[in-house]
């Protein structure tokens, strides 16, 4: 479904991402690990087109058509959606709001309607607050807004940046189920961690970042038994 | 207490600055830049609605469309082939300061820079008793009441309102949503450019038009933006509703440096509150 071979991504002259390749099929749930400055948002951007992969420097495919130098919105359209590092809500915007842009692309009514009614089941903490401005929720409640904004442009695929970034351990737990929930109603996943644990115990297949190239890859069962991904990421 | 006449006159330069300083800001939420050229699009417009309402005798109100109309499109034009072709807002800024003297120059060749006049298109006033309102001044806050009306439904009840909202806060994750900040920005250009281009038009009556009336307002609008706090479109108002009442106030108590007494407040209001009226605290 989505296969990226040997991209590079330079930020002036430092390559932030080397020769990287990457394969997703549909349904798969992929999770890449990689520390601090590895390039993992990097690669996420260099796919959703926040930063251009030009093109002799690699290729991009969804879906079979070629993607890179594409517009975000255009990648967006074919079904590509990012749930950004960070969050990166619209502050002043209300909880509906924020939705809304979510759904911005698309055109049916009811269909945004339904995506809507299906976001606030899933985060039920969410409807009371639909009229509240998105910088007045708490941190949970923030990155759940971020994951069902995502969710009403109607993803195929998603790209989670660091989701559990600053949450603490009980609400990380609800979040790890709504990740597992969503991957079951046939979303494929791409889940970017530093908490490598989370990632590991979530996904099926993963790849290890370092600075800037894939220097290893597997079934999650086999990468948590790996001394390197111990030793660097799990801490044991 | 000033005369109430002196109120109404300081009522009608809010508006002026009101409409201009809400232009500027919505194309900076945009953009990231200032258009310094705002001034010159306010002039033009009252060229416009000069020539359109002597030469060709269309209707006073059509006319401040057409003016809006025109400068819209001359705004897009701009961002188009000089915002767009420059790197930098340093860059930028320079180039919309270098059309001030472009805009001026070519309505100096064009016009000559005689003082023209505008006949009053509604006469008479309006007596309130303690006030009497000339129904010319009337129809600029009437104009200044719909245009803000209008802009408040567009931004808070549209969908190209919502998209602007976003794009002003978020932008890259407006864009991965798949809004352009492209499409925008010409959109908020034309929009800012053509409120501009009506603030002059509204005004051309009351007023000698000339192709250096641009400056004051455009001065005013910044200082408006300014006191409101840079970003913040309430500010914009709030600020632009300052000024044209202190300006007018002011200019009737002492006429002489007057402006250096405005100006001296205004920094009196920054040193109290350096962001700004509405703006976010730099932390
Ligand atoms: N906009 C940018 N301009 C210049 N350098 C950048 C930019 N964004 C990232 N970098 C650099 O590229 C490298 C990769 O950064 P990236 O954000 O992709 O890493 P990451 O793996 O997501 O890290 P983190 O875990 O901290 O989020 C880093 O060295 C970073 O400093
Ligand atoms: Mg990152």
């Amino acid at each position: 479904m989505l296969e990226l071979k040997n991209i590079w991504v330079k930020y002036g002259k430092k390559a932030a991402v080397r020769k990287l390749s990457l394969s997703v099929n549909k349904g798969d749930f992929v999770t890449i690990l990689g520390a601090n400055g590895a390039g993992k948002t990097t690669m996420l951007n260099a796919i959703s087109g926040i930063v251009k992969v030009k093109k002799n420097e690699g290729e991009i495919y969804f879906k079979g058509e070629k993607i890179n130098g594409w517009k975000p919105g255009k990648i967006a359209s074919l079904g590509i959606i990012q749930i950004p590092e960070g969050r990166k809500l619209f502050p002043l915007l209300t909880v509906k709001e924020n939705l809304l842009i979510g759904a911005y692309l698309r055109k049916d009514r009811k269909g945004i309607q339904q995506s809507m009614d299906e976001a606030l089941t899933l985060f039920p903490v969410l409807k009371d607050k639909l009229n509240a401005k998105s910088r007045e929720l708490s941190g949970g409640q923030q990155q759940m807004l971020a994951i069902a904004r995502g969710l009403m442009a109607k993803p195929e695929m998603l790209l989670l940046d660091e989701p559990s970034l600053g949450l603490s351990p009980l609400i990380r737990q609800q979040l790890a189920e709504t990740i597992k929930e969503i991957h079951r109603e046939g979303v494929t996943l791409v889940l970017v961690e530093q908490n490598a644990r989370l990632g590991l115990m979530l996904a099926s297949y993963g790849y290890v970042l370092e600075n800037g190239e894939m220097s290893l890859q597997g079934k999650t069962s086999d990468l948590l038994k790996n001394d390197d991904v111990k030793k660097a990421y799990l801490g044991v | 207490m000033p005369p109430a006449e002196i109120l109404i006159e300081g009522l009608t330069q809010s508006c002026i600055y009101m409409t201009m300083a809400f232009g500027m800001v919505l194309v900076f939420s945009i953009l990231g830049i200032l258009n310094w050229t705002h001034g010159q699009l306010f002039m033009l417009g009252a060229f416009i609605v000069f020539y359109s309402t002597t030469a060709a005798g269309i209707p006073f109100p059509i006319g401040i469309l057409l003016a809006g109309l025109v400068m819209a499109g001359i705004g897009i034009l701009i961002k188009k082939f000089i915002i767009d072709r420059i790197k930098g807002e340093l860059y930028i800024g320079v180039a919309t300061l270098a059309l001030i003297f472009a805009l001026e120059g070519a309505a100096s060749l064009l016009f000559t820079s005689d003082d023209r006049g505008l006949a009053i298109i509604l006469p008479g006033v309006l007596n309130l008793g303690v006030v009497a309102i000339s129904y010319q001044k009337m129809a600029v806050i009437i104009f200044t009441l719909i245009v803000m009306t209008a802009m408040y439904f567009v931004l808070n009840h549209t969908k190209v309102g919502l998209a602007i909202r976003a794009v002003a806060q978020q932008p890259v994750a407006a864009s991965l949503y798949g809004i352009s900040t492209e499409r925008l920005s010409l959109i908020v250009m034309g929009i800012g450019c053509a409120l501009a281009a009506m603030a002059g038009a509204i005004m051309a009556p009351l007023y000698p038009i000339n192709p250096f009336i641009g400056r004051t307002p455009m001065i005013m609008a910044l200082l408006a933006i300014v006191i409101g706090g840079l970003g913040s479109l309430t500010g914009a108002i709030v600020g632009g509703l300052i000024l044209g009442f202190l300006h007018s106030v002011i200019a009737y108590y002492i006429s002489y440096l007057s402006e250096v007494v405005l100006f001296g407040l205004i920094i009196l209001i920054l040193l109290v509150r350096p962001q700004g009226l509405f703006g976010a605290s730099a932390k």
